[in-house]
């Protein structure tokens, strides 16, 4: 069993036998951001599951998908409640929806994926720059030889939809 | 897929309620905490340790189990079960209660919840909990600095904001107005009343919940007891019979609500189409709602989802006045989880026992006779005038509630 990655005070642990997240990290390695595509339905889903949520299908495979997206919600931290995030406030958590599948297979379902709003350089992205409706594409940060962490970064596309950030 | 009645309602009741102090530093284990509340209810409907033959009671991981505290007691069982679970779990055990009995297996159940929510295992994550490697499912957003409840839960909150225009200064107005009633209250670890100013004037947690949106980690134990109504009538207190109860309802996608949304939707837009059918009334009947508050906003989303007023409106609903002691349909009026302290729901099932009962503890010289002044200002009273049916709106994330309608008998 490969050793705990260590992260921001956080023992991360992908053991051997992690039947959802092994090859997902191996992917993001490599940085390739992947879902599961069902066999059956042709649908994608996020986080790794084992059936296919809408038509019970066993079989999938691993679907790399171009990492662009939308923000579609968001918070910022600014008490931090792990110890290793305390230098690191305040940050973003944001919900990210993938240009793939949006609105299928019904209008409010999609691929969404959380992950932390950074800079190219991995810290995090100043506040007044969050906001639903911002083009975000994904970065992938190292931690170990067989582990990175899908983040996301803004991109200057223009926004989709309504931008919108808490009022002041 | 609809749920079919099954014609049980008023046949079940909860006959004793029972807690210890609300307090920050117990000192003591939640084996001892959990016996001393389970006693109180005992005693509370008259019955005796012989009387009480089922056992139900919900952790994380972070308390006793029922072996031990009924051993403590000179409890026999007929029926126990400890059940993984936190927040929206008492309206759902009440309902496995009434079907243990119905099915046969024992005559009452006595569901209890004991913890060192501060001292201990801090429910925000931090505490004993701290400690804990990630792995399996949590991978997918505790490495990104998200693990307590209000930062699970704020992206909810935030698109609901987005969605619907709703302000901070709205929902701040459910901190308001429980402050209001942990004011008529002795056992609040907060009885301070505080403005809407005092609320977004205190610090930012996690956006868009400032300190004052948050409940308050806190050690207790508290207990209910359920019985067949028939048993009910014979014991000292009036019966509060259970209309309707509807238990862990969930929404689609329980690995990772945020892939079927709209995500400002909470479970209870499920759950309102099993409990109302059940109890055979609507929103409009109800005189005190019980909505959990592990945040203002929680409480807000519920009353929406349920039907209080129409989806996007909880912002203008709980900064109306409604949900205020003297108000049309007061909401959690012992302070509950914001002011009183945190129980995961626990309190507010009892708080709403004693409504229908007319007994509630605040300062009035005969609450336990049922001798109230109605008087709201602070220090005085908490009683509803002539609560007839109350509605719990339980809550452990937006894609999973519980409810549960009583009416006094």
């Amino acid at each position: 069993m490969p050793q705990p990655v260590q992260y921001r005070g956080m023992a991360l642990i992908v053991p051997d036998n992690d039947s959802e997240w092994k090859e997902f990290y191996e992917h993001a390695r490599a940085h390739r951001l992947v879902v599961r595509k069902c066999k059956a339905c042709g649908l994608m889903r996020y986080p790794p599951t084992h059936a296919c949520p809408w038509c019970m299908e066993l079989g999938w495979a691993w679907q790399e998908v171009s990492g662009r997206g939308t923000i579609y919600s968001y918070e910022i931290v600014a008490h931090a409640i792990q110890p290793g995030f305390r230098e690191m406030t305040p940050y973003a958590v944001v919900l990210v929806e993938l240009d793939e599948q949006r609105g299928q297979p019904t209008p409010d379902e999609a691929l969404r994926v959380i992950a932390n709003l950074v800079t190219p350089d991995f810290t995090p992205e100043a506040e007044a720059n969050v906001a639903i409706g911002h083009r975000v594409r994904v970065v992938f940060q190292d931690l170990a030889d067989h582990m990175a962490l899908p983040q996301f970064t803004l991109t200057e596309e223009p926004a989709s939809g309504r931008v919108w950030r808490m009022p002041e | 897929m609809a749920v079919q009645s099954r014609g049980l309602r008023d046949k079940y009741c909860i006959v004793g309620v029972g807690e210890t102090e609300y307090s920050r530093a117990s000192g003591r284990t939640t084996r001892a905490m959990a016996v001393e509340a389970i006693r109180k209810a005992i005693l509370d409907a008259g019955l005796t340790a012989a009387d009480v033959d089922g056992m139900l009671d919900y952790q994380g991981g972070d308390s006793t189990l029922a072996n031990s505290v009924a051993s403590d007691l000179g409890i026999r069982f007929n029926f126990y079960m400890d059940v993984m679970g936190g927040g929206s779990s008492t309206e759902a055990l009440v309902g496995l209660a009434m079907g243990a009995i119905e099915a046969g297996m024992c005559n009452t159940v006595a569901i209890y919840r004991s913890m060192n929510g501060y001292s201990e295992f801090r429910i925000g994550g931090t505490g004993a909990r701290a400690a804990q490697p990630v792995r399996g499912l949590d991978l997918a957003q505790v490495p990104y600095g998200m693990r307590s409840a209000g930062q699970n839960f704020a992206p909810t909150f935030m698109r609901h904001m987005y969605e619907y225009g709703t302000t901070s200064a709205q929902v701040a107005h459910v901190r308001v107005a429980h402050s209001k009633h942990a004011s008529q209250n002795p056992k609040a670890l907060m009885k301070q009343r505080v403005t809407v100013q005092d609320v977004l004037a205190s610090r930012w947690v996690v956006k868009p919940l400032h300190l004052l949106d948050c409940c308050l980690e806190t050690d207790n134990a508290t207990c209910i007891i359920v019985t067949s109504a028939e048993r009910a009538r014979d014991l000292k207190n009036r019966p509060i019979h259970i209309m309707g109860v509807a238990g862990r309802v969930s929404k689609p996608r329980l690995d990772f609500h945020w892939a079927h949304g709209p995500i400002s939707r909470v479970a209870g837009y499920y759950a309102k189409d099993i409990i109302f059918p059940q109890a055979g009334i609507g929103p409009e009947d109800v005189d005190v709602t019980g909505s959990y508050d592990a945040f203002t906003f929680t409480t807000m989303l519920q009353l929406e989802e349920y039907g209080f007023c129409k989806k996007g409106e909880g912002g203008a609903y709980v900064s109306s006045g409604i949900i205020e002691l003297g108000g049309k349909r007061p909401n959690n009026t012992s302070g509950s989880h914001l002011c009183e302290g945190y129980t995961h729901g626990m309190s507010m099932v009892i708080e709403n026992v004693r409504q229908l009962r007319g007994t509630v503890d605040d300062y009035c010289p005969r609450a336990a006779e049922g001798v109230h002044t109605y008087d709201y200002s602070p220090g005085h009273c908490r009683q509803v005038k002539d609560a007839e049916i109350t509605m719990n709106l339980g809550w452990a994330m937006p894609a999973t509630g519980s409810a549960l309608i009583m009416r006094r008998g």
